[in-house]
């Protein structure tokens, strides 16, 4: 609207892209003054390589939940069940690992499968059922729930437990260390920048990701260019349940065990390590690597403010202001229809 | 270069109800600007989508060549090198991605068929050879949501062009465009058909525009061929428009005398606003008149209407009522200046659908049914019960819910609603379309009664024989502006055409 009340001022063409220009960094600069303010305040015990480490640590959980969100809403999907499908993921995880002793890798693929399997009925629901996004996954997360809960028996699966309803003695009574060691650092860094770099290099350079970006930017304009907008949202589909079943088995080591509903709250700070991810660089749509700054700034915040002795309960209220200003840099400055 | 040819022979096509397109003889060949015209509905579109494999069923046969083709699917004609840019131009644009994938985005799905991993300097590349060979300057990073009207439309043709064409369908580029936008256009079709073995058929209702462009025209009415000429520098508009209308005239509503105020009730001075599409408009009603606004489709008639119920942003200008000032920013102090409004698009902004006839009539004044916020479901109810009376709604009850009446039941509705609320200034945008003849005499009876209350109407239609039986005067837009102030009955539809597609006024 002011571009044709004003429409030849070159002043304020300059000052709107200058505008421009900060809410599309907004996320970065906010993550560089973070780290400058608490520097000053608390000097090395913020900005010690042990500290960016911790926080490294502390978002490489959120992050993996937030590529597997990135995916699926990359090809105009949504998913609200992705943290309740990790949960049955680790309870498979650790159950194979302590309950049945198979080796380490093998739980790996098999939590991996049976995430993907599990992941048929969410493309079934959306693709044949045609039901909404939305609305099938906030359905299937109570399926999750207590599909997971009736394999666990109710219970968490850690060591030193018997195996629910048969009652047997498990085959394996302690964790190995490279069990342990999938949810330390370095690990669980490494794990998580190589998730970041395979969807970056699948989002940005492959063709298949960009046709996922083109569906779900204009499924109309997708479908009329030839693209199988249907295979295309199954195939981010099965990307999404790879990274959600890797999820869940980060969260598995790290606790030592598959505690009952061990990843459900991951679901909203991952969705907004997403949507704080989304304007970076004026991509504008989710993106892997703006999704990594997302997770980076929440843990920044998480960690300095507990540094600066901030009570841990008052936390959720600042990370819940930082979403939203991130929100307000992506959406206030659109055009109104 | 080689000459191929694409023709129709006796297509015809129906839809339920309506015959679309009946026994069509259509030619056009490589190298040509060929303009197809008609009314609104006359079938241009409807053969430019059989052509672009957009309507697969349709009876008779394409040919391209000596050969017959079977034209039942987008990629079918896309195959054969025939490409549509559609009127909808951001149906077919992923917004979120940037101009050079955008114009790769088929070439990328058929033509790198093993290559999982995108080459993004040869993508950028291969985008940019086809701009420049096209002379268009739109940087291939840019995302397309940021890009204008006009720019889109280009990076659509780029787009169209990237793959094999031969045959290019511009169903109304210039609708949105502005005068300069437009002149780039031109200069890029013609840059197209001089370096490229390319046919461009180029519908418009702009005729000034097709005789500008264009060496031959086909004009449609009916869904029939009519003529095909070429464009020679006798050609005129008013030779174009005739043949366009043809001789035939609906039936005519003959309208009561109602007698009109003096001086200038309703008045709008220098409006615009819509983003562009109203510009430096002044009309005026007097009491008891209708005034018509005519113009084709995308001249800013629903853009006006909305701009004066202030659902779009104005820019400048004024509207005042009995000489007093109104304020008008948003529907809602529209409605408190005693302002309705009756939508084009009923089922979407017109009625509540999903609500009961009852609810809907009384939905505009509520609060005239209301005691201390608490609504009194009895005044509604004799309040629906006088409407459905007094208006000829046919339904079983009040209770039913609108979304289960006809079209032209919907619409008395849609009327009727704001007939309760009393107002002093209406404004109808298409009140008949969709409306069977029956309801419309209906619907214009009703009008004519607002008028013997002492209201001023506005009245938008496209369809110009019902403004010439129901208008005292009319205003004729063009690209949201006032071509023309015409007393109707002085004036004819061919008038009315003239002026609609852009005439100048130099006629008596």
């Amino acid at each position: 609207m002011q571009a044709s009340l004003y429409p030849n001022l070159p002043g304020l063409q300059k000052r709107k892209q200058t505008f421009r220009f900060l809410l599309d960094w907004a996320a970065i600069i906010t993550l560089g003054l973070c780290f400058v303010i608490f520097t000053v305040i608390k000097g090395n015990s913020f900005l010690s390589v042990d500290n960016m480490i911790n926080i490294l640590r502390a978002m490489s959980i959120t992050t993996v939940f937030g590529i597997a969100a990135t995916v699926t809403m990359a090809a105009d999907g949504f998913d609200m069940s992705a943290c309740t499908l990790a949960s049955c993921a680790a309870y498979v995880f650790v159950s194979m690992y302590l309950w049945y002793g198979l080796a380490l890798w093998l739980c790996v693929v098999l939590s991996i499968l049976v995430t993907l399997v599990m992941y048929q009925l969410t493309m079934f629901l959306i693709l044949v059922c045609k039901v909404p996004d939305m609305l099938a996954t906030c359905a299937l997360m109570f399926v999750h729930q207590g599909l997971g809960q009736w394999y666990i028996g109710g219970g968490a699966v850690s060591t030193g437990m018997r195996l629910p309803r048969t009652g047997a003695l498990p085959a394996r009574t302690t964790l190995s260390d490279s069990f342990s060691a999938i949810g330390r650092a370095p690990w669980i860094i490494v794990i998580m920048l190589l998730c970041v770099l395979a969807a970056y290099v699948f989002l940005e350079y492959t063709k298949h990701g960009r046709f996922i970006y083109a569906m779900g930017g204009n499924r109309q304009a997708a479908k009329l260019s030839g693209i199988n907008i249907k295979a295309y949202r199954y195939m981010a589909g099965m990307i999404t349940g790879v990274f959600i079943a890797i999820g869940g088995i980060l969260v598995a080591s790290r606790g030592s065990s598959a505690q009952v509903m061990c990843c459900d709250n991951y679901l909203m700070q991952s969705l907004a390590a997403v949507f704080v991810g989304r304007s970076v660089g004026g991509a504008e749509k989710p993106n892997a690597l703006g999704t990594l700054v997302g997770a980076m700034l929440v843990s920044t915040l998480e960690n300095g403010l507990t540094i600066c002795a901030v009570s841990y309960y008052v936390l959720p209220a600042v990370k819940g202001t930082v979403l939203a200003l991130a929100l307000i840099a992506a959406y206030a400055g659109k055009k109104e229809e | 270069m080689d000459q191929l040819t694409l023709g129709t022979r006796n297509v015809s096509l129906e839809f339920p109800g309506v015959k679309a397109l009946s026994n069509v003889d259509f030619e056009i060949t490589t190298g040509e600007i060929r303009a197809v015209v008609g009314a609104n509905g006359a079938g241009k579109s409807t053969l430019m989508k059989v052509l672009a494999g957009a309507n697969p069923d349709y009876m008779g046969e394409v040919y391209l060549g000596d050969k017959t083709v079977d034209l039942r699917t987008t990629m079918a004609a896309k195959k054969l090198g025939i490409q549509i840019v559609y009127q909808e131009i951001d149906t077919a644009l992923v917004p979120t991605l940037s101009v050079a994938e955008n114009v790769m985005l088929s070439h990328m799905v058929v033509e790198t068929h093993g290559h999982p991993m995108l080459d993004w300097n040869k993508l950028r590349r291969q985008a940019q050879e086809v701009l420049d060979r096209l002379h268009i300057s739109v940087s291939v990073r840019t995302l397309v949501q940021n890009l204008s009207l006009a720019q889109k439309q280009m990076v659509l043709i780029a787009k169209a062009v990237v793959s094999k064409c031969n045959f290019l369908i511009l169903d109304e580029p210039t609708a949105p465009l502005s005068d300069t936008e437009t002149a780039e256009l031109f200069r890029l079709v013609k840059h197209l058909r001089e370096t490229q073995n390319i046919a461009i058929v180029f519908i418009s209702h702009r005729i000034n525009e097709v005789i500008q462009i264009c060496e031959k025209y086909t004009v449609m009415r009916n869904g029939e061929i009519v003529d095909t000429a070429p464009i020679t520098g006798a050609t005129t508009t008013r030779e174009i428009v005739e043949k366009m209308l043809g001789r035939t005239f609906e039936e005519t509503f003959r309208r009561e005398h109602v007698p009109i105020g003096e001086a200038a009730s309703f008045q709008v001075s220098h409006l615009s606003g819509a983003a562009g599409k109203v510009n430096d408009v002044s009309i005026h009603v007097k009491k008891g008149e209708i005034v018509g606004i005519a113009g084709l489709v995308g001249a800013g008639k629903s853009e006006l209407c909305k701009t004066i119920f202030g659902a779009y942003a104005k820019t400048g200008g004024s509207i005042s009522l009995d000489g007093a000032t109104l304020k008008i920013a948003t529907p809602s102090h529209a409605v408190k200046n005693r302002i309705a409004f009756v939508p084009e698009e009923r089922r979407k902004e017109g009625v509540l659908v999903h609500e009961t006839v009852s609810f809907n009539l009384s939905a505009a004044c509520l609060k005239n049914f209301c005691t201390a916020s608490f609504i009194r479901k009895k005044k509604v109810d004799a309040n629906a019960q006088r409407y459905v009376e007094d208006l000829g709604i046919s339904t079983p009850s009040i209770r039913q819910l609108v979304k289960n009446l006809s079209g032209g039941n919907q619409q008395k509705v849609a009327v009727g609603k704001w007939m309760a609320a009393d107002c002093d200034v209406y404004i109808f945008d298409e009140p008949t379309k969709g409306v069977d003849v029956g309801a419309k005499q209906d619907i214009f009876h009703l009008i004519t009664e607002i008028t013997k209350r002492g209201c001023s109407v506005i009245y938008a239609s496209c369809e110009n024989t019902e403004l010439l039986s129901l208008t005292d005067r009319i205003y004729v837009l063009y690209d949201g502006k006032v071509m023309a102030e015409l007393a109707t009955a002085e004036t004819n539809e061919d008038e009315i055409m003239y002026y609609a597609v852009g005439g100048k006024a130099v006629r008596a």
